[in-house]
């Protein structure tokens, strides 16, 4: 064969191939061919690839919030804010770790008999067990006893009606609030706070921005340090003798001894009563109280409570009861105390009303008269919902007493230690599948309806017919207390929702009819069963839409009606050296969460810490015991010993340590199983004198006990060494100055708009390659570092959004963390930071210019895209990155069935070997890209999408209760995000290293910061002094000039 | 040790043509017993680090200890450290080739060998790395129909061509030179072993005309050889430092570099030769004389090398940025999660190779041969230095973070070391290790009467 020949020969046969493969034979494709078939008929609401969302009620506690479910393909997916809600219009994390528990692997599969490993039961035999159960306890004349977490609304009714003894109780629960409110005002509640309008937020100990009281009173705080808000920024003042992640945010921190908080409040009143002239009855309830004796017993200084009293009396001022960190043995009294001085100050209604949570609240004391009830068997049944005591109060015989119940009836839909004690379990549909209603406020009902069907994972063979692998047959726990109800003749409906449907037309018929009564009276037939009024259903249909009634919010003055006998202080008493401070643990709460990964996974915002529990020891006790971080000691109280791993922090009182509680599991789900340990065992049984558990009531020894425990933070360093992450601005300045656009703004922010930027131009001054222009876009964030509390839900909603493996506590000791928020914690000082630091997306991306194969690039919208199938994983980007905001797959990470039936469809996962970081939620900037360009009917591609549609789109700004994080566009010249970085308060971290973030950072108002010098707010504090921690940029200075030269320029 | 060392700066020279053939086939013989078992532990070492390999592979980089922010770790130290090795033997082979310096004779031939295995090593290194490593030819600019295309301004997309085009020039001299030689082994050669000799030697006759072009074309590559000493360190230094990184962001880098490589390459040529010569009995070929000079390079070096770490600091504390004060003054901290590595590299590097200004040490085998293995350890660390410590502290505080590798790591160190070993034994018993040619030029022709006489 010549040349020639084989040429054409090596032409035919490639092309012959080349045909074959293009589809001359039966083979059209190389991958194997599935069917996607569209709807015959498609359903009203479902459009393929477009979700569909839901108002509905999550509630924790006895806060409820109204969310709105994003359901694709028949799962929710997601969890936003119901923002038209009048109540609480943001998620907390709760929400985020509710919609993990959904899915969780771990959920009762279906009803089953004698414990979490027993055996199946149908829900027919179930339910007739019940309805047997209850009616022979009736007729015996035994009690039908209710053991649970808090419930309002029509679940409180229906519980109410049934149960002999209903005991609503959660551990680190609001019962010392609730008995304060009983005894002073005579109503059982807990108080409403409004922060919105405070100048001084006085705290006793209250986890008021984290797990305590709900997304609105944290969202209140960040209004009132916001300066929009008016000139003033409220000052936090905390009074504990720890400081967790709320304390951290305090202007003030008085580390008072523990169990003296009470005595403090009081000793404040009494001045602010003085200073205020009231003289009403909060005063007789008060009491004397020396301030001398106040200030000793906490050991303070008696001049620091007058500081705080002048503070307080100087208006507009709010204390917060001490929640669970104030539950000494005086927890009721430092409730009713913060109340009095609430009224003595003026504050109430205006910050602190009575229109609270007024379904009921139990005591500790209820759950021991409960479980001495069940021990004498005078229980015929026990229900038992959402709550468990064996876990949180190993030192009450609960356990054992359950057994004693003539049936016990768990409706928790997750295994735990409680369950496991239980006869009978009736996994109760969940908040994504029920119905229900909510109250957590004095007018305001929340609606519930189911999102989505309980899971099935189906699968169908090659050929076969589908078939149903797994599912999760769970009912809704109304249904089985209809059937109790109808057995005991209490409830006359057939069904749960047939019960809703009556409370319901009573609101209908309150709000509709009632108020329609002048032009045609209802009839009878509608007056006694308004739910069958033809108006009803539509009027339902709009309410569920909308997720709420609303009928009023407005706040009620409390009056004084009663008294509270006080005590001296209450410290922990015991044999040990040290008094021991037990608080719920950031994520995790009381335990409810322990088996969410998500929340086990998520750093403590104050140590960094990760699946495990620690004890907090102050340096210098630390040091007196030969103690280091992760050295193992043993805390032994005269209830009980357990061994941890020590966290050196300045955040506790020398004379106290801390411990978290809501870990040590040991029947709750293969996450929260084994995991740390339950230091409820160091915790008696003690009690105030009104029957609220008293947490902190404990003396323990610490011993080392020698070696290294296993505990990993993911913190590195303590501080910013510096380096301009952390800034702050002096309050009274940015009160004067305020937020308002400065001539100076941050001096190298101008920077950052380069096709704007005439500067750079004119000197000359551009880059060898240019720049990639961004005619429509230029996405950005704004993060507020004043606002932002450290709770970590920005991080929990960027997990769930864009599909965030779990790796696990051993990955995470070698650094393998896959969260694209770190929400950085710095101490500057006495001033803990909470920086979340994220992709800043930068103009200048040091990362894009090094990666060898394209796979990370700036795009036309200002993203610094990332194309995970292009990436090699050289890792070389997350080198160049300054923020170290790229994480690597080390590994292909696994979802467990169920958990990937909530992975968000519009986003991908990730294999090993691939670098990823935030997106800026891109799959949803898509989205809302295309439906304004729908809706703008353009044919060009990039029809401009409003400020207002970005400000929250993106998940961690959807999830931030505070309103930390703003997104939108920088090319919108008036926009949230230019008004942001005009602001005298913007900073930008690593500004010097010029790579022109798409975020911008708002410096944290501090009351300790020292006042700027010269030319007003412009440079207020530290802001905008990017260049003093760095070397500078060339074309600062310069820049710099200018400006003056400009702003000289105007006052011509 | 020795009792032929020679010290008048000249080397012993063999008899005669014949007696040098003889010296270096000699080598050729049966293998001893040391040797196959030196083979043996250097081939176990590489499959126990491609059995690291295969576990990274299989169970991703996580088996790994690379971590967030320390992304680079062993894998790139190991890189640079190979990559750097092979700079003495094309300084030796092509440079002094160049300015006809006459002890590089001796020695330069192994070095050169040494230059390609140690490139074949580093060459490993950015592909191993890789988190997707069977994507790794999209490193390479291929048309393909999805219009992919590389980054150009990648220090990494760099590095693939400057540390191709140094393997293929450097391997391409490397024969170019042994062609000659393999004809001499050739023609001592019979059977199966003189074919494959024969087809090596690409028909080698020796001719006038066949010299006259060999001549002009081993110029030739040792002159395109000559640039690449200074460039493709200088390459390498820019992945750290065109990348923003406090610690790797300097201009000093390049000379840096390349100062460093010849440092460790002159160090690994006296770590290799020096076994070599006394296993050989090679003392007529490889002596004193060369060992001096490759001691003497590298005491130069090293003083360089100290300046560019003295001059880090005076960089940093003139800048007056932070960033960088704070990385160097960290790793200069004792207390440090590094500390430790610093001080063993300024020793190793700095300090080790000072009593080589001795005339005495810089003459005794046990001195040469235990500074230059010194010398070794702290190119080494000096690596693990600038790029370890560097990430860990990186600009963020909160992200700080230990790195230490982990056994898959160490393991695949080793198994490089054991492939190189093993490309270097290999070459020890089948090609000459000494460049016969050349040593013939040192000794008078074998022609009747005396040239020297006329």
């Amino acid at each position: 064969m010549n040349r020639r020949n084989f040429l054409k020969a090596l032409g035919l046969g490639g092309s012959a191939s080349a045909l074959s493969a293009c589809g001359l034979d039966d083979n059209r494709y190389y991958t194997p061919v599935e069917q996607i078939l569209p709807y015959v008929v498609k359903p009203e609401s479902v459009t393929p690839g477009t979700p569909t969302f839901f108002a509905t009620t999550i509630t924790r506690g006895p806060e409820a919030h109204p969310v709105l479910a994003k359901h694709r393909d028949g799962r929710v997916v997601h969890v936003g804010a119901n923002t038209r809600s009048p109540w609480m219009a943001s998620i907390p994390k709760g929400a985020m770790l509710e919609l993990q528990k959904h899915y969780s692997p771990d959920r009762f599969k279906g009803p089953q008999a004698n414990g979490n490993s027993g055996s199946t039961v149908s829900w027919e035999d179930g339910v007739k067990q019940v309805v047997d159960a209850v009616a022979a306890a009736k007729q015996s004349g035994k009690k039908i006893a209710w053991l649970g977490a808090y419930r309002s609304g029509s679940y409180a009714s229906i519980i109410a009606s049934i149960c002999d003894t209903a005991v609503f109780w959660e551990p680190m629960g609001y019962e010392a609030e609730a008995n304060a409110a009983e005894a002073l005002f005579g109503t059982r509640m807990i108080p409403r706070y409004d922060l919105d309008d405070a100048k001084y937020v006085l705290s006793f100990g209250a986890d008021f921005l984290n797990s305590w009281g709900g997304n609105r009173v944290a969202g209140g705080w960040s209004k009132a340090r916001s300066h929009t808000h008016g000139h003033h920024v409220a000052r936090f003042a905390l009074v504990s003798p720890y400081r967790d992640q709320t304390g951290a945010n305090a202007d003030d921190w008085y580390a008072v001894k523990p169990g003296s908080q009470a005595l403090v409040a009081r000793a404040v009143a009494r001045i602010v009563a003085t200073k205020t002239g009231y003289a009403g009855p909060a005063l007789a309830a008060l009491g004397n109280v020396d301030t001398a004796a106040a200030a000793s017993a906490a050991g303070i200084e008696a001049a620091q409570i007058e500081e705080i009293a002048a503070h307080f009396a100087a208006g507009d001022a709010v204390a917060l009861p001490g929640g669970p960190a104030g539950a000494s043995g005086s927890a009721t009294e430092l409730a009713a105390a913060t109340f009095l001085l609430n009224i003595v100050a003026g504050s109430a209604p205006k910050l602190f009303s009575a229109g609270g949570y007024m379904a009921p609240v139990g005591n500790a004391a209820d759950v021991q008269a409960l479980v001495a009830a069940l021990e004498s068997g005078s229980v015929g049944v026990l229900f038992v919902d959402d709550c468990n005591p064996v876990h949180a109060l190993p030192n009450v015989n609960v356990k054992d007493a359950i057994a004693k119940a003539g049936l016990s009836v768990a409706f928790t839909s997750h295994p735990d230690e409680t369950t496991d004690a239980c006869k009978l379990i009736l996994p109760a549909a969940d908040a994504f599948e029920d119905w229900g209603d909510e109250q957590p406020v004095a007018g305001v009902t929340l609606l519930r309806q189911p999102t989505m069907s309980p899971l099935q994972i189906r699968y169908r063979p090659p050929g076969a017919e589908e078939r149903v692998e797994d599912g999760w047959d769970v009912r809704s726990a109304g249904e089985v207390l209809v059937a109790a109800g109808r057995a005991l003749g209490v409830v006359t409906q057939n069904d749960w929702r047939g019960y809703l449907h009556a409370r319901w037309g009573m609101v209908y018929k309150a709000l509709v009819l009632d108020a329609a009564t002048d032009e045609a009276p209802a009839d009878d037939a509608a007056a006694m069963a308004p739910e069958k009024d033809a108006g009803f259903a539509a009027w339902l249909a709009g309410r569920l839409q909308e997720g709420f009634v609303a009928t009023t919010t407005a706040m009620m003055a409390p009056t004084v009606t009663g008294s509270i006998p006080w005590q001296d202080a209450t410290p922990p008493a015991g044999a040990g050296q040290y008094n021991l401070h037990v608080t719920p643990h950031a994520h995790i709460r009381d335990g409810r969460y322990a088996n969410s990964p998500w929340a086990q996974e998520l750093p403590d915002p104050m140590t960094g810490q990760v699946w495990d529990s620690w004890v907090e020891i102050h340096p210098e006790t630390a040091k007196s015991l030969g103690v280091s971080d992760n050295s193992k000691v043993t805390l032994k109280s005269d209830a009980g010993s357990v061994d941890l791993g020590v966290e050196v922090t300045t955040s506790v009182r020398p004379d106290t340590v801390a411990v978290q509680l809501g870990q040590g599991h040991t029947n709750n789900g293969r996450y929260a199983s084994n995991i740390g340990v339950n230091v409820a065992a160091l915790v008696g049984a003690a009690k105030d004198p009104q029957g609220a558990m008293a947490w902190q009531s404990a003396k323990v020894s610490v011993t080392p006990s020698g070696g290294k425990a296993d505990l990993i933070s993911t913190f590195g360093g303590d501080t910013d060494e510096n380096r301009n992450f952390a800034v702050h601005v002096n309050a009274k300045q940015f009160g004067e100055n305020g937020d308002a656009p400065q001539a100076h703004g941050g001096e190298l922010t101008g920077i950052h708009h380069l096709e704007l930027d005439k500067r750079l131009v004119e000197n000359g001054i551009t880059d060898f390659y240019s720049l990639t222009q961004h005619p429509t876009y230029r996405f950005g964030l704004t993060v507020d570092t004043d606002a932002c509390n450290g709770c970590g839900a920005c991080s929990i909603a960027c997990y769930a959004e864009n599909n965030l493996p779990i790796v696990g506590k051993e990955k995470i000791k070698e650094g393998r963390e896959m969260s694209w928020i770190r929400v950085n914690r710095y101490f500057k000082g006495d001033e803990t930071h909470f920086v979340p630091m994220m992709c800043q997306h930068c103009g200048h991306a040091p990362c894009e210019s090094v990666c060898p194969v394209l796979a990370t690039y700036h795009n036309l919208d200002g993203l610094n895209a990332m194309v995970y199938n292009r990436c090699v994983g050289t890792r070389y980007c997350s080198n160049a990155c300054p923020f170290s905001a790229r994480k690597f797959n080390y590994h292909t990470y696994v979802w467990p069935e169920p958990f990937n039936m909530q992975l968000n469809p519009d986003v991908v996962t990730r294999t090993m070997g691939v670098m990823e970081k935030c997106s800026f939620c891109v799959q949803r900037l898509r989205a809302v890209k295309s439906a304004y360009k729908d809706e703008a009917a353009s044919t060009e591609y990039n029809a401009k999408v409003p400020d207002s549609a970005l400000t929250r789109l993106v998940a961690c700004a959807e999830a931030c209760p505070t309103h930390a994080l703003t997104f939108g566009n920088l090319n919108t010249e008036d926009g949230a995000l230019n008004t942001a970085r005009k602001s005298s308060r913007n900073y930008m971290p690593l500004d010097d290293l010029n790579v022109m973030s798409a975020v911008n950072y708002l410096a944290k108002v501090s009351f300790h910061a020292p006042e700027a010098g010269h030319h007003g707010g412009g440079h207020g504090g530290d802001a905008g002094h990017a260049g003093e921690a760095g070397d500078g940029h060339g074309g600062s200075d310069h820049g710099e000039e200018k400006k003056h030269d400009e702003h000289g320029g105007d006052a011509h | 040790m020795a009792t032929d060392v020679y010290t008048s700066g000249e080397p012993n020279r063999p008899d005669s043509y014949g007696a040098a053939n003889r010296d270096i086939i000699r080598v050729l013989l049966k293998p001893s017993v040391a040797y196959l078992a030196l083979l043996a532990t250097s081939i176990s070492v590489m499959l126990f680090g491609g059995w690291c390999w295969y576990m990274q592979i299989r169970w991703g980089m996580g088996v790994a200890n690379i971590t967030h922010p320390t992304m680079w770790g062993v894998y790139i130290v190991t890189f640079v450290f190979w990559v750097g090795i092979g700079h003495a033997g094309t300084l030796i082979s092509a440079i002094l080739f160049l300015v006809r310096s006459r002890w590089r004779t001796g020695v330069y031939r192994a070095s050169e060998a040494m230059t390609v295995f140690a490139v074949m090593t580093a060459l490993l290194f950015p592909v191993l790395h890789l988190g997707r490593v069977w994507q790794n030819y999209w490193f390479f600019p291929y048309p393909n129909q999805r219009q992919l295309w590389m980054n150009f301004k990648s220090p990494l997309m760099w590095d693939v061509f400057a540390i191709s085009t140094y393997f293929t020039v450097s391997a391409i001299f490397f024969y170019v030179g042994l062609v000659p030689d393999i004809a001499i082994f050739r023609d001592h050669s019979k059977g199966l072993v003189r074919r494959i000799y024969g087809l090596l030697s690409l028909g080698w006759r020796g001719t006038h005309r066949q010299w006259h072009h060999y001549m002009a074309a081993y110029g030739f590559f040792a002159a395109l050889a000559a640039p690449l000493v200074l460039s493709v360190h200088s390459v390498v230094s820019w992945d750290f430092a065109m990348a923003n990184t406090a610690g790797w962001h300097s201009t000093i880098f390049p000379p840096y570099f390349v100062a460093g490589a010849i440092l460790s390459g002159c160090a690994m040529v006296i770590s290799l030769l020096m076994p070599m010569t006394y296993a050989f009995n090679w003392h007529k070929y490889v002596n004193t004389w060369h060992f001096e000079n490759l001691a003497k390079m590298c005491v130069l070096t090293s003083a360089i090398l100290s300046y560019a770490y003295g001059m880090e600091y005076f960089v940093g504390w003139y800048s007056q940025n932070p960033y960088e004060q704070a990385i160097f003054f960290w790793r200069a901290d004792p207390s440090a999660d590094y500390g430790w590595a610093f001080y063993l590299m300024v020793f190793c590097n700095c300090l080790a190779p000072l009593p080589w200004y001795i005339t005495k040490v810089r003459r005794n085998p046990w001195a040469l041969f235990i500074i230059a293995a010194i010398i070794n350890v702290g190119m080494w660390m000096e690596r693990f230095n600038i790029i370890v410590s560097s990430l860990a502290h990186n600009f963020d505080p909160a992200t700080w973070w230990f790195y230490w590798p982990s056994w898959v790591e160490w393991g695949i160190l080793a198994g490089s070391a054991g492939w190189f070993c093993t490309w270097f034994l290999l070459f020890c018993k089948t090609l000459p290790a000494v460049a016969i040619t050349e040593i013939k030029e040192m000794i008078p022709p074998p022609v009747k009467g005396s040239l020297e006489a006329k």
